[in-house]
């Protein structure tokens, strides 16, 4: 039989004949799942964007639209299907623009705004196809739930004292307006929030009645602050320019904030557990049964009778004259609010009397073994980095080092064999 | 003789038909000349080639893969042109568009990504063979300086097309990459500030790397890659290939361009074509997020062919590691073949029988000594914490600068006293360790760097770049 043998001009125009049928192959295969390649890329796009618009909307949208796009008090609701079938077009113009005579500011930075048009796409992907229940857990867990409601109740003793005074109606009108429409942003009893000024104040009380009722008609361009000409009347203006000026004559907590638990996810209520056992357990007991230092915590005495915002505040300020110590210097609103979240989690099963524990050694101790920080810290110094670095020889690094200096040695021991048997390429003369 | 087809066949058809046929064999001189002005590939290759410098294992194609590849980028970039604009955040947005909304314009990216980082390491190992060929010696030298033009060139082609993606791998790459120009003495600054058109990477930089990208580099690169080739052709074509025990000119019997060159270069080049293509199908390019000044990545790396550049940034100070050194490198690159001139061994591999094992022996102290100094350097050596006192840039910079130097002359004197190796094996065996320790810089840079530029294993380090 004859040996079948190929030439390597053979092989070669034989090589090439494979590499042009592939491409003509490829090409044609690949086109037939481009439609489906394209709704796929589009798709994995519309996720990415989605996930930042709902960063976004937590930064931006949910201290007026709410944790889900619910709409608070005056504002519209986000997650309505009116909303969503809008086109595109109109939503992006309302955001980017604003709308005139609300509270909707202009969100594009041509126009004052913090948004560029991408992002603004984003936020019109969000509406149009976002998943509110998702939106409402990263707000929560960005720490970026509203602290004040948009709509609170006045005082009902308090208003009427208020009426009793003379020309008390209109304050009193005045009053309820305010809990009605600005607390939102203005704060309860009208000291401030990190959104708008305080309104209870004398520099406020000092301006003249005109400058104080065109602010309130026009607003404030380049703020949050909105024209309030369309949806107020004349006599709803006259009534909140009434109590901003006449502010000193109205009792504090005439406008409360009201009890609104804090918001959880699954997330928060871990790092509330997470914090709770390093920061708090030392003293109020593992399991918050409360120890010789410090009172019990999981008695439904406790969580009945103190609202959320009563314990963020404990835990924010301290208690002064105790050992409580004020956390708002070591812990952020969102870890705060997710211990707090975590305290309420026990209210169901709470004991009506709680059996406290003793802890031994001080708090602080503990506390520097279990918080990261001290390990951390740590890390910067070179001693740490090189012993860390050597900690974390494992199989995988001694194969690398082993193969790369086995290789290198290798290398170097044959090329020094082969040198060593060859001859000089130009011998040195005089020598043999 | 007249051939002049009949009036009746006159028709455009029959025009064509008689244009486009294979040419008679041409019997006299004059109409030969006439073959060869007519012909596109005689004009780039002469009519006979030696049969030896068609060896595969000779050249590898490696020159001739460097055009195929200019040329895929010319035609993918025409394209991705057509689907961009050079202005942030619609660079981006054009894009991710390009991805999701164009017929074949992931692909079309994807192939213009791949074949530009091929071009690198295609356009590197094309030196390193002309290099270890002795190929620009006698007559040649001008083409070698050609060369090393082309590669920077094509470097700043591909830096200038890192930005325009405008996604944050771009941003804060380019960032980093053109901060190290700012380490020029004097004009550093002045010139950070003219390739970026302001303090910082923006719509201005966007602008100017764009044109760049699209308008002067491949202008440049058109015009010194015609008299690359031209002088190719003018040097007596590439040099032949000879054994090392073989003296004097190598001899080789000379056979037709058309068809034994011509075949092989395009089997090469539809070799290579399927694999690039296969390739842009099945891994697609990075994109990163829209590129946000207000977030940088931990660590935040320069393009990675700069890796080995960034990495000697964090062992010698920035005006030894950023501008002496490449200085001193690209110098070195442009007079070798000034100073290595044996005739005798051009076409030789590694120069001889000794040269092959010298080189192997300089690769495998480099791999050895490279990753070694490195570590010693991270963990061990402080030297602006013992010459406390002393400016950084004598400190950090010439100490480290002067022990590496005598480093290189001890490892100098050594090969010589131990092997007795000639001038042009000690050039040699220096080239091989000097560019193998580059490259395992650069590989320790990519996948040795962690957050904040700290060692670690790429296994741990994180997805974040």
């Amino acid at each position: 039989m004859k040996k079948f043998t190929l030439s390597l001009n053979q092989i070669e125009i034989l090589v090439g004949i494979i590499a042009t049928a592939l491409i003509v192959l490829s090409i044609p295969l690949y086109a037939v799942n481009e439609a489906a390649r394209l709704e796929s890329a589009k798709a994995a796009q519309l996720g990415l964007d989605l996930d930042d618009a709902m960063s976004l909307y937590a930064e931006n949208c949910s201290v007026c639209h709410g944790l889900a796009g619910e709409g608070i008090g005056a504002t519209p609701p986000l997650n309505n299907p009116a909303l969503q079938s809008m086109d595109a077009g109109s939503l992006t113009k309302t955001i980017s623009r604003g709308l005139y005579g609300t509270a909707m500011p202009a969100w594009q930075i041509e126009d004052g705004g913090s948004l560029n048009d991408y992002q603004i796409s984003q936020m019109v992907d969000l509406i149009q196809a976002g998943n509110w229940q998702e939106t409402q857990d990263r707000v929560v867990n960005l720490g970026l739930a509203p602290q004040v409601p948009f709509t609170t109740q006045p005082d009902a003793t308090i208003l009427a004292a208020i009426k009793a005074q003379a020309d008390g109606e209109i304050l009193a009108a005045g009053v309820t307006l305010f809990a009605e429409q600005c607390v939102a942003c203005h704060g309860a009893d009208g000291l401030g929030t990190s959104l708008a000024p305080a309104l209870n104040d004398p520099t406020v009380r000092a301006k003249t009645p005109a400058e104080l009722e065109r602010t309130i008609r026009l607003g404030v361009p380049g703020t949050l602050m909105a024209g309030w000409e369309k949806s107020l009347d004349d006599t709803q203006i006259a009534a909140a320019l009434a109590l901003i000026t006449r502010w000193e004559s109205v009792p504090a907590g005439a406008i409360p904030a009201p009890n609104r638990p804090v918001p959880v996810t699954e997330e928060s209520l871990a790092l509330g557990a997470d914090l709770f056992a390093a920061s708090c357990s030392n003293c109020h007991g593992p399991e918050g049964q409360g120890s010789q230092r410090a009172p019990a915590l999981n008695v439904r005495s406790f969580l009945t009778n103190t609202t959320d915002q009563a314990i963020q505040q404990i835990v924010t300020l301290g208690v002064p004259g105790t050992s409580m110590p004020a956390w708002g210097d070591r812990l952020t609103d969102t870890e705060i609010q997710a211990i707090v979240g975590f305290l309420r989690s026990w209210e169901e099963s709470a004991p009506e009397v709680a059996t406290p524990t003793r802890v031994q050694g001080p708090w602080w101790r503990g506390n520097a073994a279990q918080t990261g920080h001290t390990q951390a810290s740590n890390q910067n110094t070179p001693w740490a980095q090189t012993t860390s670095w050597v900690q974390s020889l494992d199989w995988r690094a001694a194969v690398l080092i082993l193969s790369v200096a086995g290789l290198a040695l290798a290398m170097i021991l044959f090329a020094g064999y082969k040198l060593k048997r060859l001859a000089p390429s130009n011998p040195v003369m005089g020598e043999k | 003789m007249d051939k002049t087809p009949p009036l009746a066949n006159n028709t455009p058809l029959d025009r064509m038909r008689q244009r486009l046929a294979p040419p008679e064999y041409p019997h006299d001189d004059r109409s030969r000349m006439r073959m060869v002005m007519d012909s596109l590939i005689l004009h780039l290759h002469p009519s006979k080639v030696p049969e030896r410098t068609l060896t595969w294992t000779y050249t590898w194609g490696l020159g001739g893969l460097a055009g195929l590849l200019t040329m895929i980028l010319a035609i993918t970039g025409v394209f991705l042109q057509m689907n961009y604009t050079p202005a942030p955040p619609q660079a981006y947005l054009d894009v991710l568009a390009l991805r999701s909304n164009t017929w074949f314009g992931d692909a079309l990216r994807n192939l213009h990504h791949w074949s530009a980082n091929l071009l690198i390491v295609v356009s590197l190992l094309h030196l390193l063979r002309v290099f270890f060929t002795g190929g620009y010696r006698r007559g040649r030298e001008l083409n070698w300086l050609l060369g090393l033009g082309m590669l920077l060139l094509v470097l700043g082609a591909n830096f200038t097309g890192y930005l325009l993606p405008w996604d944050q791998l771009a941003f804060w790459a380019i960032t980093v990459g053109t901060s190290i120009v700012s380490y020029i003495p004097l004009i550093g600054d002045f010139l950070n500030r003219l390739l970026l058109g302001g303090p910082e990477v923006g719509a201005a930089t966007l602008l100017n790397f764009y044109a760049l990208h699209i308008s002067f580099i491949p202008i440049m690169v058109v015009i010194l890659m015609s008299y690359h080739f031209w002088r190719v052709r003018k040097d007596g074509g590439l040099t032949v290939p000879k054994s090392p025990e073989e003296k004097g000119e190598p001899k080789s019997e000379r056979v037709t361009t058309i068809p034994h060159l011509v075949r092989r270069e395009l089997v090469w080049a539809m070799i290579w074509l399927a694999i690039l293509i296969l390739w842009a199908m099945l891994v697609p390019a990075p994109l990163e997020g829209i590129a946000n000044p207000l977030v940088s990545p931990n660590p935040a790396k320069a393009p990675w062919y700069f890796m080995g550049l960034q990495e000697m940034l964090l062992h010698f100070h920035p005006l030894v590691g950023a501008v002496i050194i490449p200085i001193l490198g690209l110098g070195t690159l442009a007079i070798l073949p000034f100073i290595d001139i044996n005739p005798e061994t051009i076409g030789v591999y590694f120069r001889s029988r000794r040269g092959q094992a010298l080189a192997l022996l300089a690769a495998g102290l480099g791999l050895l000594i490279t990753p070694a100094w490195v570590l010693l350097d991270e963990f061990v050596l402080d030297w602006p914490a013992w010459l406390s006192g002393w400016p950084t840039f004598i400190s950090n910079g010439l100490v480290p600068l002067a022990i590496v130097l005598l480093g290189l002359f001890a490892l100098d004197e050594g090969i010589q006293r131990l092997f007795r190796a000639d001038a042009e094996e000690r050039t040699l065996f220096l080239f091989v360790f000097l560019f193998s320790a580059l490259i395992v810089l650069t590989l320790i840079g990519i996948f040795f760097r962690g957050a904040g530029m700290a060692l670690v294993w790429p296994w741990e380090l994180t997805a974040g770049h």
